[in-house]
């Protein structure tokens, strides 16, 4: 029973890690990867808490969930100064600094 | 309220060792102070009592870094916006903000150097200090304090006027601080994702430079996904024990037999964890973002990055890996081998074939990381002193060396043969920074030789043979671009490049602050060798508080 729970939340995070490594095309899908990878740990630490019985995992899910969005929030700011300044947010033109 | 009604409803494993440990540090009041949610319910009210009589004292410098933080954040907000009425611009606070900054950081570190409760757990088994926590909190506020005082000149040049920064460098630190007395996976948590996301924004602090804000969102991309692997692996450690407390989980772990069925398990949550610090960390499998980041940055915040961050989550990883997780020490033994081995070779490869002065130094910085990691891979009391001293030492270097390549004008120098008529138009610069490469190099009698002896023998007393022989080897790879940069300074003088090459760059004379900081340092460095015992003995004292 708990196998095929976690089995999901491991789908999701190994969705998530995908969609950040896989993904050619647009920084907004990789911040949504991010939240994706947050999001499946959350369900993860609510599905462990109740099959532990225990109130500590659902505690460190809300704090994950408050931490996500201002995760998020920084993300978005950072991508509109970028989009200020270069005028794209594709991921093949963040090649400025490399070696 | 007696103590027997309390074991009654524990079931939280190893359980009764902690309450002792309470006892000792609390007096009598242990009953109420448990750390067991389900009796704090009960006693909600005496509780709190609790926590203000005993808790909020020992947190006090923390708090007070906090709250002087916001103080100078609303006064900051309060004197920009204002417009006067005879319509002058707002005032520019960087300077007195930066000042006041300074004296904050001071005023914390003699608090936590002057505070009376030396060892002990608090906010209800979130939270520790110890010896290693303490000494590497005054690390962390020194080398804060020095990257912001040789940010200074670099301030009044680049007219830099927006004074969040130096608010963003206090909460940063204010959350390393907290890291190192974290306890438990959710105040880790909390403080790594606090640090990232002040850094995340210092990184992209110079909004009008494309480099800039590029560093910043690919840290943003590549620490947020660390701090995702980090999570998961806290829930898969989480979900197979039933326990977020690290002095719980090092508890449970001692018999791992009656686990036998769940260890895959904690053993993935752990390698996840340990990714997520090697991420962290800058260990080569996991570097990819750091030179990039390094070299985008403002070059002060470059400086902040590669001197402070390195000591707060190294000490976080020593209290998880070699506290909680010891019993699993030979499975994760071989993951730290492998990153700092492949850390040292990478790191001297790569830094042979680089042209730009913060990229350079970012490699190297990767490089001394491997070597650290191969003290924390010993896994012995030898192991974690050689680590200190040798986290000291670096900390130590790579401030001399960020202040002098600030003190190059700081907007031009950016490749390395810009240093080329350095031993001419400076040449007390051009000595300093000489000896701190040949220290960072390893050469004797400097103190950089010193850490790295002892890191060698400590990792042959613990029979890692061929890492030490790697480790030999790739130091003497890095000296050469070590030795290369000081070629450039004095014989590349130059009549075969042209006239517009002898131009160089007109180096102007650095401030005092800087100058001060790069004497003290220098000092340090040449002169640890004749008398290197205090920092041993705190070392070891460090070393022996952790083990025992």
């Amino acid at each position: 029973m708990q196998v095929k729970f976690i089995s999901l939340c491991v789908i999701l995070f190994l969705l998530g890690i995908w969609g950040i490594f896989l993904n050619r095309k647009n920084i907004i899908i990789m911040l949504m990867s991010i939240e994706l990878m947050l999001l499946a740990v959350n369900l993860n630490f609510v599905i462990f808490s109740v099959y532990l019985d225990d109130m500590i995992g659902q505690l460190f899910a809300l704090l994950v969930l408050t931490v996500a969005a201002a995760e998020s929030a920084i993300g978005l700011a950072l991508l509109v100064v970028y989009y200020r300044i270069r005028g794209t947010i594709a991921v093949e033109y963040i090649n400025l600094v490399k070696g | 309220m007696g103590a027997a009604t309390n074991f009654t409803i524990w079931w939280r494993p190893g359980a009764p060792c902690s309450l002792c440990v309470e006892a000792i540090t609390h007096g009598d009041n242990f009953s109420q102070h448990t750390g067991v949610r389900k009796i704090v319910i009960n006693n909600n009210k005496k509780n709190m009592k609790e926590l203000f009589i005993n808790d909020f004292k020992v947190i006090f410098p923390e708090l007070f870094l906090i709250i002087a933080t916001i103080v100078l954040l609303i006064y900051g907000v309060i004197y920009s916006t204002k417009i006067s009425e005879n319509g002058t611009k707002p005032a520019i606070l960087i300077r007195n903000t930066t000042w006041l900054g300074l004296i904050t950081i001071i005023i914390t570190g003699l608090l936590i150097i002057n505070n009376p409760i030396k060892n002990t757990i608090f906010f209800y088994n979130c939270l520790v200090i110890d010896e290693l926590s303490t000494l590497l909190k005054i690390l962390v506020l020194v080398s804060t304090a020095v990257s912001i005082i040789i940010s200074l000149e670099y301030f009044k040049q680049e007219k830099i006027n927006s004074f969040e920064i130096i608010i963003l460098i206090l909460l940063s630190c204010s959350s390393m601080l907290l890291m190192l007395s974290s306890y438990d996976f959710i105040s880790m948590y909390l403080t790594i994702e606090l640090q990232s996301l002040s850094f995340y924004v210092l990184a992209a602090s110079k909004r009008d430079s494309e480099f800039s804000t590029e560093a910043g969102l690919k840290y943003f991309i590549l620490g947020a996904f660390s701090s995702g692997i980090l999570l998961f692996g806290c829930s898969m450690v989480y979900g197979f024990t039933g326990i977020t407390n690290f002095e719980e989980l090092a508890k449970i772990f001692c018999n791992i037999e009656c686990l036998q069925s769940d260890l895959p398990v904690v053993k993935l949550g752990i390698l996840f964890l340990a990714v997520g610090f090697l991420f962290k960390l800058t260990a080569v499998p996991f570097h990819m973002w750091a030179p990039d980041v390094y070299e985008g940055a403002p070059t002060f915040i470059t400086a902040f990055f590669a001197i402070t961050p390195k000591i707060a989550i190294l000490g976080l990883f020593l209290k998880l890996f070699l506290f909680s997780f010891y019993d699993f020490l030979f499975p994760w033994q071989q993951i730290i081998l492998i990153c700092s081995v492949s850390s040292m070779i990478l790191a001297s490869l790569a830094a042979l074939s680089q042209r730009k002065i913060k990229r350079l130094l970012a490699y190297s910085s990767i490089g001394h990381m491997g070597y650290i990691l191969m003290g924390v891979s010993c896994g012995s009391l030898e192991g974690i002193q050689a680590v200190i001293i040798y986290l000291v030492v670096y900390v130590i270097m790579t401030m001399n060396v960020f202040a002098s390549v600030l003190s190059l004008r700081s907007n031009k120098a950016v490749f390395i043969t810009d240093l080329r008529l350095l031993s001419k138009t400076n040449p007390m610069l051009a000595i300093n920074l000489t000896l701190i490469l040949f220290s960072m190099a390893g050469i004797p009698p400097l103190a950089g030789f010193c850490s790295k002896f002892y890191l060698f023998f400590t990792a042959l007393g613990s029979s890692l043979y061929i890492t030490a022989l790697i480790g030999v080897l790739t130091s003497v790879i890095s000296c050469f671009y070590y030795i290369r940069l000081v070629k450039i300074m004095y014989f590349e003088n130059d009549a075969r490049v042209g006239p517009s090459a002898t131009r160089g760059l007109a180096y102007e004379p650095m401030d005092r602050e800087k100058s001060l900081i790069i004497a003290i340092t220098f000092f340090f460095v040449l002169f640890f060798f004749i008398y290197p015992y205090p920092l041993f003995l705190v070392s070891h004292k460090v070393a022996l508080s952790f083990m025992l």
